[in-house]
Parts: C-alpha cells; sequence; structure tokens
C-alpha cells in the first residue's frame, strides 16, 4: 500500500504541472490513510417520521388483495385485464383506514360489472393497510430498494482498471482495495469508484464528522504577502476568507482575503477521480464494479 | 375594496383605506416605494429602478434591524383544519429547520412573508413583528412556501395541505379558506399566489404520486375557482398524442409550482410546468408528454393556453421547467421584440417570442451535461435512452436539482445581463421499478458530489455567458449555486457566495463590491424599496430577514 500511495502522489503531481499554477503539488509524504470504513447508507431526509403499517396485517391483506381482486386489478394491484389500478385510484389514496374502501365494496359498481364484497372488518383492516402501505412505499422514494446492479463484465472492468481508466495508478487489488468487494454494498462500492467522498447535500447541512477531516479532504496552501505559506484541509474558500484545518492540531486558522490575498492554491487528492468523472460511459463504470466486486 | 379597486386611478381615496390596501396600479410598475408581489412587478426581472444604493457607496451599507422567525403559537391568529400538535412528516425540522424562501411584499410600510404553515407582518422601519398567523396543519411535505399575494386589504397564501387562505392584512386574522388539492394524494403547495385584477393565480405541487397537475385562476373574494388549466391534455385534445394513452397523461403530474409572470398588453400569464410522473422512469410514458416541462402561456381570463414551448421532451431526470420565465421588453436583429427567457433546470437557457412561443435561442449554461442528444430543429435538447435511470446506474450531469432551480434569477435592462447562479453535480440514477407500468419516482439517486458553483450573467440575446463568478469551495466541493438574485439601476446585483456572505456584486462585472456575513447563505431573493426616502435591501437567510440600509 505505501507503494501504491507514493505512486498516486507522484501521478498527482505530473497533473498537477501539467494544470500549471492552479494546483500545488501533492505532498511528498503524505499521512498514512487509516483503513476505509464503509460509508453509512445515504438516506433521503424528506420525511423522516414515517407512519408505521402492521407488517401482519400488510401481508395479509395482500394475500386477500391477490385471492379477491387481483384477477381483475392485477396481482401487484396496479390494474389488470377488467380493473383499474388501486394504488392510483383517488378513492383509495384518500381512505381513512378502510372506511371509505368499506363503502365502496359493500355496494360495488354494479354498472362496471365491479360486484360487491362482503368482507369481515378485519379483512377490511387488512386489506386497506395493504394499500396504503403499497401507496406509501410507492410515494418514498427515500425508502426505493436498489436492485442487483451487478450486472457488468468483471473481465472488461479489471482492463479498464489497469488501462484505459489508470485506476492502478493509484490502486492495486492486492494492496488498498483487497477484500473491498466485501466492504462494501455494490452501489455505495459503484459510488466510491466515481468518488470515494461523501457529497455534499445542496440544502441543509449533512450530520457526521466535519468533511475537512476526511483524509480525502481538498488541501489548500495560504501564501501569505510576507511569502509565510500554510497547508491543511481546505474548510472554506471565498471571495473575503479562507480557513484550513490542521489534523495534526485539530486546529483551523483563518485568514480575510481581498483581491486574491493572501493567495490560495488548492489541491484535490481526488482530482483523478474528478477528472474521470467527465469521461466515464456507463458500461465501464458498470464493468470496473463488477471487477471490483470479484475483490472479496 | 372591489369598487375601491375599480375606481383607483380616477378618485383620491381617503388615507384610511391606502394605509393598509394595495393600490393595483403599483402591480404594473416598476417597484420603487414598495414590493407589491412576489417578484416586484409582473415581468419576473427583479429589477429595482431604485439607485440611493449603488456602486460607489455600496461599502457603507450597513445592518437596519434582524426579524428572527418567531414559529410559536404563543400569540399567535390560529386557524387550519389540523390538530394541535402536527402530524408525522409535517415537521419542518426535516428540511433543515423553518426557512424563509419566500420573498416578502412590502406595501405601505409593512413587510409580509412566510414559512410553511405561517405568516408574519413586520414592521419595515424597526422589523418588529405586527402579527402572526399560525395554520394547524394535516401534514403535506414542508419543504418550503414562496409567499404572499396581496389585492387591496387582503392576503393570500398557499399551505402544505393545500388551503388557500385569505387574510385581513391589517391583522392577520383569517376571512376563509378552500382547499385546493388532496394532501392525502401527496399534492402540497408551495406556491406564492399572484394577483392579476380580480384574478388569483396559484398551482399546485407534489410528485410523489402520479397525480394530474394544475394551474388554477379564484376569485379574490370568495376563494372560487374561475378556471382551471391541467398541465396534460385529455382525450381529445391536442398534445393527446405525445401520451401513450390518456390514462398515463392524467396520472402525468406535471405540477406548476413557482409563481409565474404577465404581460398585461398580451394578458397572458406565463409559467413553467413540472416534470412528468412516473418521475424517473420513463417507460410507461413514451413520448414527448406534453406539457409538462414546458413555459407556458395563458390567457388570464379564461385560462385557455395561448402557446407553450417543451423545453425538456419526455423528461426522466425531475427537471422540471417551473423556473421563473422573465419577461424582457429587448431588441433581436435590430427590432423591439416581446422576449421571454428562462434559465432551466436542465442546464439551458432559452429565449422565446413571448408574443407566440416562437423559440429564438438555446444555449448551454455549463459545460457538462451528458444527458441528451443534442439539440433539435426546434432548439429542444433530444432525449437519450441510453441517460435514463437503469438497474445498474446510470451517471447523469446534473442531479435531479438540476444546473439551477427555482431560486428567482434576474434580468437588468442596464447591462442587458441575465443572472443565474448554477451548479454542476452529478448522479447515479437506478432504476428500481422495472414494472411495464411504474409508480411514484420509480428509480433511486445516489449523488456522487458537486465541482462547480458560479453566478453567471448571460447575455440574453446570444446566451452566451459574459461573466461567471466561481462559488465558494468547501472539503465536500463547491458550494451554493442557485440562489435568489436582485439587480439594480445603482449598478447592482445582490447575491450570496455559497458560504453564507450576502454579496453586492458589480451588475457589469461579477466584482464582489460589499457582503455581510450572515452565517447561512440567503434562502430567498432579495428584494429593495424606498420608505421615508430611504432604500432598504432585504433578504432572508434560513431563519432570519435581515434589512439593510445606508447609514444616516
Amino acid at each position: 500500500m505505501p507503494i501504491a500511495r507514493s505512486t498516486c502522489a507522484t501521478i498527482l503531481l505530473l497533473a498537477a504541472l501539467s494544470l500549471g499554477a492552479q494546483r500545488l503539488p501533492a505532498p511528498a509524504a503524505p499521512p498514512p490513510a487509516p483503513p476505509e470504513r464503509p460509508a453509512p447508507p445515504v438516506r433521503q431526509t424528506e420525511r423522516p417520521e414515517e407512519p408505521q403499517f402492521d407488517e401482519a396485517a400488510v401481508q395479509r391483506g395482500r394475500e386477500l388483495m391477490v385471492a379477491r381482486c387481483g384477477f381483475c386489478h392485477g396481482s401487484n394491484a396496479r390494474g389488470g385485464s377488467s380493473g383499474p389500478d388501486l394504488t392510483r385510484s383517488a378513492m383509495v389514496q384518500e381512505d381513512e383506514n378502510g372506511k371509505q374502501l368499506g363503502e365502496f365494496l359493500r355496494v360495488g359498481r354494479p354498472e362496471k360489472n365491479m360486484p360487491k364484497f362482503e368482507l369481515t372488518e378485519q379483512e377490511l383492516t387488512d386489506l386497506a393497510t395493504f394499500l396504503h402501505a403499497t401507496i406509501h412505499s410507492i410515494g418514498n422514494r427515500g425508502t426505493y430498494q436498489i436492485l442487483d446492479i451487478v450486472t457488468g463484465d468483471p473481465k472488461a472492468g479489471a482492463a479498464f482498471f489497469t488501462g484505459a481508466g489508470r485506476c492502478s495508478s493509484c490502486h492495486s487489488a492486492e494492496g488498498d482495495l483487497k477484500g473491498v468487494g466485501a466492504r462494501y454494498e455494490p452501489a455505495v462500492l459503484q459510488g466510491r469508484v466515481l468518488l470515494p467522498r461523501e457529497p455534499p447535500r445542496w440544502g441543509p447541512a449533512g450530520r457526521g464528522s466535519p468533511p475537512w477531516a476526511d483524509r480525502n479532504a481538498v488541501k489548500a496552501t495560504v501564501t501569505l504577502s510576507s511569502g509565510e505559506s500554510f497547508t491543511g484541509a481546505l474548510v472554506r474558500l471565498t471571495d473575503f476568507d479562507v480557513t484550513i484545518y490542521d489534523p495534526a492540531t485539530q486546529q483551523s486558522r483563518s485568514w480575510l482575503r481581498r483581491d486574491d490575498v493572501p493567495k490560495v492554491v488548492l489541491m484535490d487528492p481526488l482530482q483523478a477521480h474528478v477528472d474521470l468523472l467527465r469521461k466515464w460511459t456507463d458500461p465501464d463504470m458498470h464493468n470496473v464494479t463488477a471487477y471490483l466486486v470479484t475483490l472479496k | 375594496m372591489k369598487a375601491a379597486a375599480l375606481s383607483l386611478g380616477t378618485v383620491v381615496l381617503p388615507l384610511a383605506l391606502l394605509a393598509q390596501g394595495l393600490d393595483p396600479t403599483l402591480l404594473a410598475k416598476p417597484p420603487v416605494d414598495a414590493w407589491p408581489t412576489h417578484h416586484g412587478d409582473y415581468s419576473g426581472r427583479r429589477f429595482s429602478t431604485l439607485k440611493e444604493i449603488n456602486a460607489a457607496n455600496v461599502k457603507n451599507l450597513t445592518l437596519a434591524w434582524i426579524y428572527r422567525l418567531n414559529p410559536s403559537s404563543g400569540g399567535a391568529v390560529i386557524a387550519g383544519e389540523g390538530p394541535e400538535s402536527p402530524p408525522a412528516g409535517a415537521n419542518p425540522n426535516a428540511f433543515g429547520g423553518l426557512s424563509i424562501k419566500s420573498t416578502p411584499l412590502l406595501v405601505n410600510g409593512v413587510l409580509y412573508f412566510t414559512a410553511p404553515d405561517h405568516v408574519w407582518a413586520v414592521d419595515a422601519r424597526t422589523g418588529r413583528e405586527l402579527w402572526h398567523f399560525f395554520w394547524r396543519t394535516k401534514g403535506g411535505i414542508h419543504i418550503g412556501n414562496r409567499g404572499v399575494g396581496m389585492y387591496g386589504d387582503w392576503l393570500y397564501f398557499l399551505t402544505p395541505d393545500n388551503y388557500f387562505v385569505s387574510l385581513e392584512a391589517a391583522t392577520g386574522k383569517e376571512r376563509w379558506h378552500k382547499e385546493i388539492a388532496s394532501v392525502k394524494r401527496e399534492y402540497f403547495s408551495t406556491a406564492a399566489p399572484v394577483i392579476v385584477r380580480n384574478h388569483v393565480i396559484l398551482g399546485v405541487g407534489g410528485d410523489s404520486l402520479d397525480v394530474p397537475g394544475y394551474l388554477e385562476s379564484r376569485d379574490p373574494e370568495t376563494g372560487e375557482v374561475q378556471w382551471r388549466w391541467y398541465t396534460t391534455p385529455r382525450a381529445g385534445e391536442p398534445a393527446a398524442e405525445t401520451w401513450p394513452d390518456e390514462y398515463s397523461s392524467a396520472h402525468g403530474g406535471g405540477m406548476p409550482w413557482l409563481p409565474g409572470t404577465y404581460d398585461p398588453d398580451l394578458k397572458l400569464y406565463y409559467f413553467g410546468t413540472g416534470n412528468p410522473n412516473p418521475v424517473l422512469a420513463g417507460q410507461s410514458r413514451g413520448g414527448d408528454n406534453l406539457w409538462t416541462c414546458s413555459i407556458v402561456a395563458v390567457n388570464v381570463d379564461t385560462g385557455k393556453m395561448a402557446w407553450y414551448y417543451q423545453a425538456t421532451p419526455h423528461d426522466t431526470h425531475d427537471w422540471d421547467a417551473a423556473q421563473v420565465p422573465i419577461l424582457i421588453d429587448g431588441v433581436v436583429d435590430g427590432k423591439p421584440r416581446k422576449l421571454i427567457a428562462q434559465a432551466n433546470r436542465n442546464g439551458y437557457f432559452f429565449l422565446l417570442d413571448r408574443t407566440n412561443g416562437k423559440h429564438l435561442l438555446t444555449a448551454p449554461m455549463v459545460g457538462s451535461l451528458n444527458w441528451n442528444k443534442g439539440i433539435n430543429a426546434k432548439g429542444q435538447p433530444t432525449w437519450d435512452p441510453a441517460k435514463d435511470a437503469s438497474v445498474s446506474g446510470t451517471l447523469v450531469w446534473p442531479t435531479t436539482d438540476g444546473v439551477t432551480n427555482w431560486p428567482p434569477p434576474s434580468f437588468s435592462p442596464d447591462t442587458g445581463l441575465f443572472y443565474v447562479g448554477t451548479h454542476e453535480a452529478a448522479s447515479v440514477f437506478y432504476l428500481t421499478d422495472t414494472d411495464p407500468r411504474p409508480q411514484g419516482w420509480g428509480a433511486a439517486e445516489r449523488r456522487v458530489g458537486t465541482f462547480a458553483s458560479s453566478l453567471k450573467a448571460i447575455d440574453y440575446k446570444t446566451g452566451k455567458v459574459r461573466w461567471s463568478r466561481p462559488l465558494a469551495t468547501t472539503a465536500g466541493g463547491a458550494a451554493g449555486g442557485p440562489m435568489g438574485l436582485l439587480s439594480t439601476a445603482g449598478g447592482l446585483l445582490f447575491g450570496n457566495d455559497g458560504a453564507g456572505n450576502f454579496v453586492a456584486y458589480d451588475a457589469a462585472t461579477g466584482k464582489p463590491l460589499w457582503r455581510a456575513g450572515l452565517g447561512t447563505n440567503t434562502s430567498n431573493g432579495p428584494q429593495t424599496f424606498l420608505l421615508d426616502g430611504k432604500q432598504y435591501v432585504v433578504v432572508g437567510a434560513g431563519d432570519s430577514l435581515f434589512a439593510f440600509t445606508l447609514p444616516q
């Protein structure tokens, strides 16, 4: 791993030089990397307080729906040969715990060949619970389950890893990525292939440790007019101020800025990932993921 | 008030009446000593002719007062259909706490503004709260509220549980409320009503379930519907052929969730429609899916569509066209033209003729867009099926947030520049609902990061970016992006820097001339007005409203 990392620094140095004054050479001796830990699952924060549904009732309601309603309304309640979609039905969506649904079922809709149904209170509750739980899961995208995403070709992925993607300039299957396929869910792994850094969200600030404490945080070198310079993890750079963080002392330091003084030069340890982000084809991405999944 | 409204302009009204009520003639003029409608005037330019505060003296701009939102029900005027404690899911903390996304109206020295379930009236001279209206909610997504509309002595606003509420401006007391959509069907309302004569124009929002979108005009006295325009066609209507069937069209979304603009000469109201449903899974809605993701002009008296222009045919990335369509009276090829311009969430700047919707210009605002197959003869970016959500994941620039979003941009007739905050970010889109008839969103999004953010000044005639100012950078990447903007005849552009500074930029060059560190980014459109001969600039940042002025 040390070998891989110093190679990585060399590559970044070359990349930095070729990009000109905006980027600083990578530090000569990068700090030892802490072991990677799985990222917490990405969670949509849109609606944290969710109604709870009785799972047993949902299951009973599902069976009842398939047995009694599925013939016309489809086995997933999304409509069938002769009956409309139930999960998009305004009447079902606006139903309160089976009340309106029950009133409707006791009469049916004879003019459209919808027979009436005599359900027990328990059956009605179960059916309504199933339908409302289903509608809720459709409406709450934070709970959507990502499917089996590993469809790529591992061999092609390995070839991209060592070839066009130049991933092996910094990483190796036997070194830093050993066992990576066992450490992450495939979708998380694919996300980290693209950028192994937690994405900032537009809007409310995220929780957890500050992003500048991340070992992959952007680095900044601040050079004062005296010539004295300071390097640390970038906390913020604006037209008016700059703040950096020194992980060794856990202290941050800030300077006011005016007309680009003091001068600030940024170096992103993940610049190779950022550059590749504009170049990925989806098949290459899938293939590399499929390859890394094999590194158990 | 109706009689008073009709007689204004010919009869001098008693002062007592004017002290509270809005003089409707103000709505048709550039805002000076009032900010009487969401965008200041009907044009959507958010340009002020005021120049007491200008590029030469803005460095002296100083804080006049701060009003911190008081959300307590204690002392508030209380109304609403919901229970005493809000139901699950209606908690504003889910969205980072109460935040001012409304542009305050300023009428007769009083500022009126909102957050979901709340309206406040504040003395513009002192920042003192005059009254607070508290709505007991039944639920709905509490992500934001754009503000109030005003007609005579009355205010109008919408609630997350889809009530259209009229208040007495003097006291905050409720006059009536009307339900405009069902919260159980996951509609939620955020728009600021726009008042045009005796029409209150409002649109619904909410794309969690596959419900139809519509724009309504309601009577300002009774609250009843005058007309309703559905954003997708019904059987037999033109454009029905852009959907597989009436069922998919009637469940096709298209929420017009932001306030629009209005041309009094043409009597046309302009607005953008939202994304189609199901949102990210398009397999059951083959076709262009009109009139979603479109800039639409409707006759304000009849609700009949005059024209449309679709910015994203068959959208599969949640890029609605709801962003403010700004009216520009400009010159193209040496001829005066009535134009309309929009910085669209899909990453392109569009310029149209607003008399007939004829396309004039499409220009990318950033270089990272990867989602379409190029621009067609009508100037539309064309659908690329390869960039739809897929089970294995599809890398798309930009994210569902788009290159820009709801925060209002600005146009200055002095510089001829259209100002907009942008960001460049990527996401992987995973198809999760492979059913031939998917529902809801149908796919999950995993964000990769944000790699650039900037404030841009676009030459409306060419679409070329005249200047672009990078915003702040943090450890996690580029910060900020879409932001509410205000340009003035003082040569200034007010916005933020993505890192909590409220900034006055030189409108011609983008150079920052003044800033105030507010601790959090501005969260609404800044506005300005003249009061007692003094120019104020008012902006919201999170839970506080700030007023700035020059020292005595």
